[in-house]
Formats: C-alpha cells, structure tokens, sequence
C-alpha cells in the first residue's frame, strides 16, 4: 500500500512493445471497422437488396443519433465518470425544439444554438455536482435524469406539442453535395471529435484525470475544469441527438431518449475503451456505434423479431468485453507485482 | 492482566461499533418516520392497516431490488441486470400462470432460479473472467431484456389469481405479506453478515487485493455475492408480479436506476465496503413514501421526480459529509 | 567461484536443517521473464537476505513461495518433501506466510478481524462471535508487546507504522516453518520491536527469509544472503565474508563508486531567500519557520509521520495550513493547488510520495507524463502531437539520465526505475526553480539512484533550489547543503555543511539533542 511494488522486468521485454502498444488501441477501432464492414457483405448474401451503397447510406444516417452521442458519453466514460442522464437530455433538447424553437421558427437560427446551451447546462450541473459536491457521476447524472425527465413531464403536461423547426428537419432530410445531410455533419463531427480527444491538451488532460485523478491533480492538470467539461459536451451532444431526432421523425415524445442510454455505453465498451476511465480512442467508439446501427438495420431488415436483436446486442456487448479481457488480465498482473 | 485490557477497550468498541452500523440505517429509518408523519398528518386514513398494507405492495419489488443491489454495491460492484431479471420473472409468471398455494411456491422457486441462473452467469464474467462488473451487468442485462421480450412480444397475459390476490394480502388482517417477505430477505441477510462470506463481503469490497493476500477467496465471495443477489431480485421481480397482476416485457426497467437510487439514499457508498441491505431497503420506502407524501400535498405526480431527484443528491451529500466528519473525528 | 559460494551457502545451511529449498524456479508473464532461474536454500532458525535490485525477481520469488502464483518450473521442498502451494491458505497450511511490502491489511475491519481472517471464530449457533474475535485479537498483540493496539479499531483508522507491525504479527502467527518479510521496515523507524520478534521466530527454529534495500539493517539481522538479479540467482553468501561493495557488485553487476560530494555552501549565503516559510502549522506541523535560497538543496531527516508528509503536501498546493505564511520571491502566496504552486512566482514543483498512485499515469507515454504540466507550452494552438511531446520531453529525460528510447513507452510498462526517473524528469521539465521532492529514491536501484543524485546536484549547482526527504538517513548526508531534522511537527534540530553526519541526525531525529553546536 505504502510501497511501491516491484516493476515488470524491462530487461527481457526488449523494444517490440512499442509497435504493440501503438496497434493496441488502434487494433480494437479497426476490427469493429471490418466486423461492419463483414456484417454489410454477408448481409449482401442473405438478400441482394441489403449490402447495397444505399444501405451504407441508411446505416450512417441511422447511426448519426448513435455515433454523436456515444462520443459524449465516451468522453465522460474517458474521464472516469458515467452519464446516465443522456435520454433527458436528448428529450430536453428534442421536445424544447418541438414546442419553443418550432414556434418561433424563423428565429431558429440563435434559439437552436440556445436549445443546445441549456442542455449544457444540464451536464453543467452534473459536473458541479460530481466535483464540488463530491456525489458519484453514477448517481449525480441518475438524479439529473430524474430531475430533468420529471421537469419536462410538467413542462409538457404529459403530452409534447409543435413541429420540428425547419432547419433540424433539413439537416436530416437534404442532400448534400450528394450525399445525406447528415452523412456530411457526421464526418465533419466525426473530424472535429478525433482532433479534440486524440490531438488536443484537452484530451490529454481528459486520458490524464480518467487513468489517476490524484496523480493527475499533482502533475498540474486542471482537474476541476476538465472533470465538469466532458459532462457539458456530452449533454450538448445529447441535446444535438434531441433535435436531429425530431428533424428526423418530425416530432417529439416524452420518451424519445430511452432507448438510446444502453447503446451509448455499449458503443463506447465495444469500441474498446476501459469503462473505468483513462482508455479508449473516439474512432473505436465511432465503430462501436456504427457497428450497433449496422446490426439493428440487418436484423430488422430480416425481420427478425426485436427481442432476438436485443439479445444478439447484448452478446456482442459481452463478446468485446471478453476480447478486452486479455489485457485486462495482464492490468492485473501489474498491479500484482 | 491480558483480561482485564480487553475490559477496558471493548466498551468504547462496542460503542463505535454501535454508531457504526445503525448510523446509516437511523439516519434513514428517522426520514422514513418523518415523511410517515406527514403522510398521517395529510391522510389520518394513512394508520389504518389497509393503506399502510398497500404502501408495502408498492414498495417491496423496488425494496427487493434495492436490497439485492446493495449486496453487489458493498462488494464494489454493480448489477445492472437487476432489471432483465425482474421483467424475465414478470413475463414468465405472465405467460405461465401456475394457480394455487403450489402453484405460487413454484412461482416463486422459479423466479429465484431465473435470478440464479442470470447471477451465477453475472458471477463468472466478473469474479472468473474479471471482466468490470458494470459493463459485464450491462451485457446480460441487455440479453435479458431481449429474452423477456422473446417470451412476450407486448404488455399482456395475467399472473395468477392466487399470486396477485394472496401475496398482496394480508395476514390476519393487520401483516402485509409483502411485507414480510422483505423482512425474511432482510433476516436472512443478518444472518449472513455474520459468517465469514459476510465479512469477506465487506473486505473485498473495500480491498480486494488486501483481502486476496489475507487468505480470502476473493473469487467464491464474489460470485456468491451475484448469485445471492440474483435470487433476490428473482424475489423482486415475483414481488412485482403479483402487484401488477399483469406481464410487460419491460417492467424492471424503472426499477434499475431506482434501486441504485434506493441504495444510496440508504447510505451506501458506491465506492464499496460499506452499508448494508436494512438501509438500502428503507431507502426504497422513503422513494415510495415520497410518492405519497408529494400526492397527499397536492403536488401533481409529474413533479415527483423532482422531489426524487433532489433527496438523492441531498441524501449522497449529507452521508459523505457524515463520513469526512467521522474521518476527522 | 560462484558455485563454491553456492557450495559454501549449503553447507552453513546444513549446519541447521534445511527448511526449504528451491531448485531452477522460472516464472514468465506472457513474453516477460520475470524470474528466469533462482535457487534459493532456507536453513531453520535462520534468517535469510534476499537481495536485488528492483525487477530482480524477488517479488515474484516470494508469491511464489506464498502460494500466489505458480512456477512454470523448477521445484520446492519444505522441511524435505515436496511443496507446491497452489493458493495462499495452501501455502499457510504448511506454515508459511508473508508479510507483504505493500501491506494486506483490509482497512474496514478491524485489527481482531485482520489477525484472524479468513476464519473467524464461531459462537454456538455457527455464527462469528465478535465478542472471541477480540478476545483472540488481543491476546495475538498482548502476545507480541503491541498491547497499546485496540483490536477493536478499524485498521484504516491506524498509524502506517502500526499497519506494518500487524502485517508483521500476523504472518508471524501463521508461519511455523517459514516467514517471509518483504521490506517489513518500509514504515518502521526503528528496528528493536521487528528484530526482537524476528529473534523469537528463529529460537522456534522458523526460517525466516528477510527482503530489504537497507543493507546495514540485513546485515545486522541476516546470517547469508541470495542475491538476485535479472530474474537469476547470481550466488548466495555468507554476509561476514562479503563486503558491501562485494554485494553491490553482485546486485549491480559493476563497482559502485562513491564520489565524494561538494557542498555548495559557499556559494549561496548572501542571495536573497527563494522560499521563505514563517510558522507553518496543521496537519502534523507546529510553527515551521525556514528559508531556502538559490542553489541550495535543504534536506528533511525525520523518522515516519513526524510531519514532513505535511510539509510537503501544504508547499505543494496540495493541503492548506492552518496557520503560517509562505513567501515566493520574496512574494507572499497562498498555495491553493499543485497547479497554483507551479504558476507561483518562479513555481514550485513537487514529486510525490507514492509513485504508483501519486505519480505516474500508467497508461499515458512516458513522455506525456514527463510533458503534462506543461503541455500548453509544447503545443501549437492547444494541438500536440506524440511527436511534439517527445521533442518536449527529451531534454528533461536526458538530465535524469533515462534513455529517450523509453519515452514513447507507456510508462506503466516500464520498470520502477525508469518510471521514478521519468517523474524527477518531469519536475525538471515545469522549469519550477524549486523542487519539492518526497522520498526520490523510495523503492529504487542503485543505479537509478545515482542517476537522481547527479540531477539534483546539477539542478542545484544552475541556481535550482531543493527541498527534498528521504527516508535514508545516508542519502540525506551524501545529497544535502543544509538539513533540518523534524521532531514532533517541529524543526528539532539544524544542520548545516560538514555538520551533517550520519549519528548526529539518527539522535537528532529521535528527540535526542546530541551535540550542540
């Protein structure tokens, strides 16, 4: 405890490590890259109609929702922390775009960007929560879930009323360049997440805190601020899932978030990340997402029933976690000796 | 003379000992009294056995739930699949009403053999593959929402008349059986605090190296610790069963982050190796009483969550403040 | 040669019975060899040196006597028939057991419960009787002169010093055949309880095999030694025949040479204070009052928990005083955090007590870690590279003599060497003018150690100031310009230059005021 252990013998290791340790996590984001890539080919077998360019387009625009907020959620996971306030959040943003912003549509242009700020402040509240008044992230963001979902129920009397602002149903509903809207915000998303988790002191400082907080404290890294920051860019994904959902599907109910909490955290653990914290690139979370997106489209395309997709779901979530297991056992031997 | 130094210092032991292990579950029990007060206070119909016997009906799926959660939570652990288990149990006795007092024990039997099965397969992720158990509990919690909607496809079918009559009934008119099968988990767990599991519980929960090196088998503990606790939530989920009368494939689900909820308003720390399941119990009747205490205001149910939300919080700051002061001192 | 040491070693061995012997064990760890080849033979009623430097192989030596983890070769024998422990508990059925360097205590049981698990004792209906559980707790301390220990207290509760004396007391009760110490004098101050008990083991006729980097405590204590290094056992001494050096050169595989230290007191008595602290009080401290001027490098002589960890954490930004003022430059500063106390004035830097939890980042590159508090200066518009980040940090790297080749290594896979390196290197790399460093050398090797040494004093002499503790005595004599033996919170005694000798601090730092000056 006091002490600290003997390190692994450097001598006999030798210099390969190096090339191991730079595949290792790109090793996970490639592999779920292929596995999609497999799972579209094969589907092509199954029936002609799947596997095709469109499809590839289907897959991406349904996995947009995924991949945005499984990014937040793995930027939270990064840093030590959980959010399980993220179907909340998602509803906040989809239902004050419906019944505030949808009104006022001319004025979406400055109301959508506040829409986004006040879910911000949601994952604000959160991270003030977890630092200054020291509660768990697990149970901070639970009790900011049932607050806000509790919130909105009363704010809506039950019943979510308006239509999706223009802009949030063009984001999802044009062409670009042609391309899908979406297709094009995604990459460019996909781009910007990359640079700020895998390029910028920002996400050192984030791999910093979620590997060892003290330690990272004493190193001189700005815990308080980077602890909050990641609760704030995850609500704010969820609140840009919010409106691009009811872009999507034109209209916003009370639980239009719930489904998507499980895969958030099964996007990022199947793209490799620790869920304690300090591992795990963004590309392998986006995998992760695209991969879930990939499976539910096949399936449904099938049509096979939902319980069964639940359940292939649920068994690649353990299949990844028993592929990471390998290094888990060698983490544990380090802290053996 | 050895005697005689152990006479001195036990007093002052015991006395620790004392504050130690009732602080939590006082701090909660005296909410629940208050709370209750005001409920009487608003609905003087809230004495009488018919209501408070209701309000147990209400509370003892979560209560199951919670108290099955804390078990994983004081080993440092956390179960997710708390709510696959309690909808897999919902659509089973949905689907396959078994009618009588027979019929209701293997009912119940059955329940806790799903929990059984899904804790024992918790236990080898965790304590023989190490995997984390929150991301393990997320996996099967995950296959077992799709089995519960494999067996039924939508809310429908009916539990048993006996089950949904009886085990919401109440004994001699005045004891509510729900209630009683809570206190039989809670006695059990009693007893089970103190056997070497149950202290080896609380050891790998707050060291588990330490714990290893000290001879314990770390891994009997833990997957022990997952299957008791899926038995249990077998329990909540047949709980649940009778008071809703009716099957949904996704009945548990509110109860996953409530039980967590439970659990910390009892004042368990998620951190592991502290609390107990008599706490974390009380913490889910606080969460239902509020309900009712809200409702009995004239606040309207939509609010609730609020309320919910904020006493979580509350609760979890005020137990850590509780902690440091006891550090300090 | 070194077979008729071996041959030599068994014969003292024979003069008592053997207790264990171990013949060509080898262990691997995936593609690391942690233990290649190691003989080892245990006389009873003896106590037995294991040295080596870290990654030596001795940790994984001891798990595998204690059962923790099994040899992918080579064979055991206890007390002459075969031994091959497949758990711990299996291990303390044949009456061996250890008392572990990193200590394993469970913090939320209490001392009673620590000495007796797994199995407690039961009352009538089966279940575990709290009221026994004491009664056979205190009886084990009364038993080993710890009676001022309440078996009643949560082990979190205590004092390092005493956990390590619990440790120590409950391998001794479960071995009746072989006890093994790995560093059982980390946290202890003195020596006289530890080495009474140890005496009483070996009158039972226990082997006893004694882990330490003290090597003036092994020779007191231990009758041979089995030195250890890269995962062999290189030979196996009797301690009268070998010389210090000898053993060095065996542990190192090269002569240690002593340079001799130049004081830099001359040069800095009429510049003005760098840091100046006047009544520093809290968390263990009573009215610190010191200054520390460019180019000086103040050490801290203390026994354990007498206020330097205090000290410490309150200049680093990591706790507050209670009382007491701190000046920077001449500039009076509250230090609020450890980043704070790196952007104050000319910035004060601080490596920590715990390297593995306190200090490195074990999944990030070594040189990530070596760059992080100054990341903003390395990066272009707040981007970084790997590549940014090695340039970064190799001139740091360079001056604590680590190979640059380690640092695009994760640090958690280097050894602990190269890891403490890595953190004095990051240190240096803040540009801070005064480094704060808490045991530097803790749990290091003698090469690395010299390594540390010439930075400080290269720091020293470009104008840096130092305050560091060491929990060594001598290094505090080799490295030290001034010192300050701490007592009770307080500043006991000074020293300064040639003043600074070994006996002087060890009365010193006892509350003995020896020798006025």
């Amino acid at each position: 405890m006091t002490q600290t252990p003997e390190p692994t013998p450097f001598t006999q290791a030798g210099d390969t490590r190096t090339s191991a340790k730079i595949s290792r996590d790109t090793i996970s984001a490639v592999s779920v890259a292929v596995l999609c890539v497999l799972l579209l080919l094969s589907a092509r077998l199954v029936s002609p109609a799947l596997g095709s360019w469109t499809q590839v387009e289907t897959v991406l625009v349904l996995g947009f929702f995924l991949v945005v907020l499984s990014y937040g959620q793995g930027l939270v996971i990064l840093s030590g922390g959980l959010d399980l306030s993220l179907p909340a959040t998602i509803t906040l943003g989809g239902i004050l775009a419906t019944s505030w912003v949808g009104a006022n549509d001319p004025n979406a242009w400055y109301l959508l960007p506040v829409v986004l700020m006040i879910c911000g402040l949601v994952g604000l509240m959160s991270g003030i929560g977890v630092v200054w008044l020291k509660v768990p992230p697990f149970i901070m963001t639970m009790a900011m879930s049932i607050i806000v979902a509790s919130a909105l129920l009363g704010y809506t009397n039950g019943t979510p009323r308006g239509a999706a602002p223009t802009a949030a149903v063009a984001l999802m509903k044009t062409e670009l360049l042609g391309l899908p809207t979406p297709v094009i915000v995604l990459v460019a998303f996909v781009a910007m997440g990359w640079l700020f988790q895998s390029r910028s002191i920002y996400g050192r400082y984030l791999y910093a805190i979620g590997t060892n907080l003290d330690a990272a404290r004493i190193a001189g890294v700005p815990v308080t601020m980077m602890q909050i920051l990641p609760y704030v860019i995850s609500a704010m994904c969820a609140g840009f899932v919010g409106i691009a959902l009811v872009g999507y599907s034109s209209g916003a109910t009370l639980r239009m978030g719930d489904d998507y909490l499980l895969p958030s955290i099964a996007a990022v653990v199947i793209g490799g990340s620790s869920i304690l914290g300090g591992r795990g690139t963004n590309l392998g979370t986006v995998g992760g997402a695209i991969l879930l997106t990939t499976l539910g489209t096949i399936i449904s395309a099938l049509g096979m029933e939902f319980g069964l997709r639940t359940v292939i779901e649920g068994s690649i979530v353990l299949f990844a976690l028993l592929l990471l297991r390998e290094e888990l056992f060698q983490k544990l031997r380090n802290l053996w000796r | 003379m050895a005697l005689a130094q152990f006479e001195v210092q036990t007093v002052p032991a015991w006395k620790t000992l004392l504050i130690k292990s009732t602080r939590g579950a006082a701090l909660i029990v005296g909410i629940y009294l208050i709370l209750y007060a005001f409920y009487a206070y608003q609905q003087p119909r809230a004495l009488s056995a018919s209501s408070f016997a209701s309000l147990m009906n209400n509370t003892a799926p979560l209560a199951l739930a919670a108290a099955g959660q804390a078990l994983v939570v004081i080993s440092r652990g956390f179960d997710l699949s708390v709510a696959g288990v309690i909808s897999i149990c919902n659509v089973t006795l949905a689907v396959y009403p078994l009618e009588g007092p027979g019929g209701a024990l293997m009912s119940a039997l059955l329940c806790m053999a799903i929990g059984l099965t899904v804790g024992a397969v918790n236990g080898v992720l965790v304590a023989v593959l190490r995997l984390q158990s929150i991301a393990a509990t997320l996996a099967t919690m995950i296959i077992c929402q799709g089995i519960a909607l494999v067996i039924l496809k939508a809310p429908g079918g009916s539990v048993a008349n006996w089950i949904a009559d009886e085990m919401t009934g109440r004994l001699a008119g005045v004891i509510p059986v729900s209630g009683l099968v809570v206190a039989l988990v809670i006695g059990t767990w009693l007893l089970l605090r103190r056997s070497n599991f149950g202290l080896s519980l609380y050891a790998i929960g707050a060291d588990e190296h330490s714990a290893a090196l000290s001879g314990i088998n770390t891994r009997r503990v833990r997957f022990l610790t997952f299957v008791i606790a899926g038995a249990i939530y077998g329990l909540a989920g047949f709980m649940l069963s009778a008071q809703t009368a009716t099957g949904n494939p996704t009945a548990g689900t509110p109860l996953l982050m409530l039980s967590f909820a439970a659990v910390a308003l009892g004042g368990t720390s998620l951190s592991g190796g502290k609390g107990g399941l008599f706490a974390a119990v009380m913490g889910a009747a606080v969460l239902m009483l509020l309900q009712k205490v809200l409702f009995s205001f004239g606040i309207s149910s939509f609010y609730t969550g609020m309320f919910q939300g904020v006493a979580l919080i509350c609760a979890v700051v005020f137990s850590g403040l509780l902690t440091r002061l006891g550090e300090v001192k | 040669m070194l077979g008729a040491r071996h041959d030599a070693a068994r014969a003292v061995g024979e003069a008592h019975s053997v207790a264990l012997l171990a013949e060509g064990l080898r262990k691997a760890y995936g593609a690391t060899v942690a233990l290649e080849h190691a003989d080892i033979s245990l006389a009873a009623g003896k106590v037995h040196a294991l040295l080596g430097e870290n990654g030596a192989g001795k940790s994984t030596l001891v798990r595998i006597l204690t059962g923790a983890v099994r040899p992918d070769a080579g064979t055991l024998e206890l007390n002459g028939s075969y031994y091959a422990p497949q758990t711990l508990i299996e291990a303390r059925s044949y009456g061996v057991a250890t008392a572990f360097q990193e200590l394993s205590l469970v913090p939320n049981l209490t001392v009673a419960q620590n000495l007796l698990l797994p199995d407690m004792p039961r009352g009538p209906l089966g279940l575990v009787s709290f009221r026994r559980v004491l009664e056979m707790g205190s009886d084990i301390l009364a038993r080993h002169g710890l009676q001022r220990i309440d078996p009643a207290t949560q082990v979190a509760l205590l004092p390092l010093a005493e956990r390590q004396r619990i440790e120590i007391v409950r391998a001794m009760e479960n071995a009746s055949s072989l006890l093994i110490l790995d560093e059982p004098t980390a946290a202890l101050a003195e020596t006289d309880w530890l080495f009474d008990r140890i005496r009483m083991m070996t009158a039972r006729n226990v082997a006893v095999l004694y882990i330490s980097h003290r090597l003036a405590e092994v020779r007191e204590i231990c009758s041979d030694a089995t030195v250890l290094r890269n995962g062999r056992s290189i030979a196996s001494v009797g301690l009268a025949e070998a010389s210090d050096d000898d053993i060095f050169e065996m542990m190192v595989g090269r002569r240690v040479d002593h340079t001799a230290r130049n004081r830099a007191a001359s040069r800095l008595s009429d510049a003005a204070p760098r840091l100046s602290v006047k009544g520093l009080s809290g968390h263990g401290l009573k009215d610190i009052s010191f200054e520390l001027r460019p180019g000086e490098v103040l050490g801290i002589a203390a026994l354990e928990g007498q206020g330097q960890r205090g000290l410490f954490r309150m200049l680093a930004g990591l706790t507050v005083p209670e009382r007491g003022a701190v000046q920077i430059d001449g500039l009076p500063t509250t230090l609020s955090s450890p980043r704070q106390a790196l952007r104050a004035a000319s910035g004060i830097a601080y490596l920590p007590e715990e390297r593995k939890t306190e200090g490195i980042l074990a999944g990030l590159t070594a040189a990530t870690n070596v760059v992080l508090p100054v990341l903003p200066g390395a990066a272009y518009a707040a981007m970084i590279t790997p590549q940014a980040e090695l340039r970064a940090a190799g001139p740091s790297a360079t001056k604590v003599d680590m190979s640059p080749r380690y640092l695009d290594f994760a640090i958690g896979d280097l050894s602990g060497g190269n890891q403490q390196k890595a953190l004095v290197a990051r240190t240096l790399a803040t540009g801070a003018k005064t480094l704060l460093l808490f045991d530097p050398t803790r749990g290091v090797d003698v090469g690395t150690k010299q390594s540390i040494y010439a930075a400080i004093r290269a720091f020293a002499e470009q104008g840096g100031s130092v305050i560091f503790y060491s929990s060594e005595l001598p290094e505090v004599v080799q490295l030290a310009d001034r010192c300050l033996a701490l007592y009770d919170g307080r500043v006991f005694q000074a020293f300064e230059g040639d003043a600074i000798a070994e006996q002087a601090l060890v009365a010193a730092i006892h509350g003995h005021a020896g020798g006025h000056h």
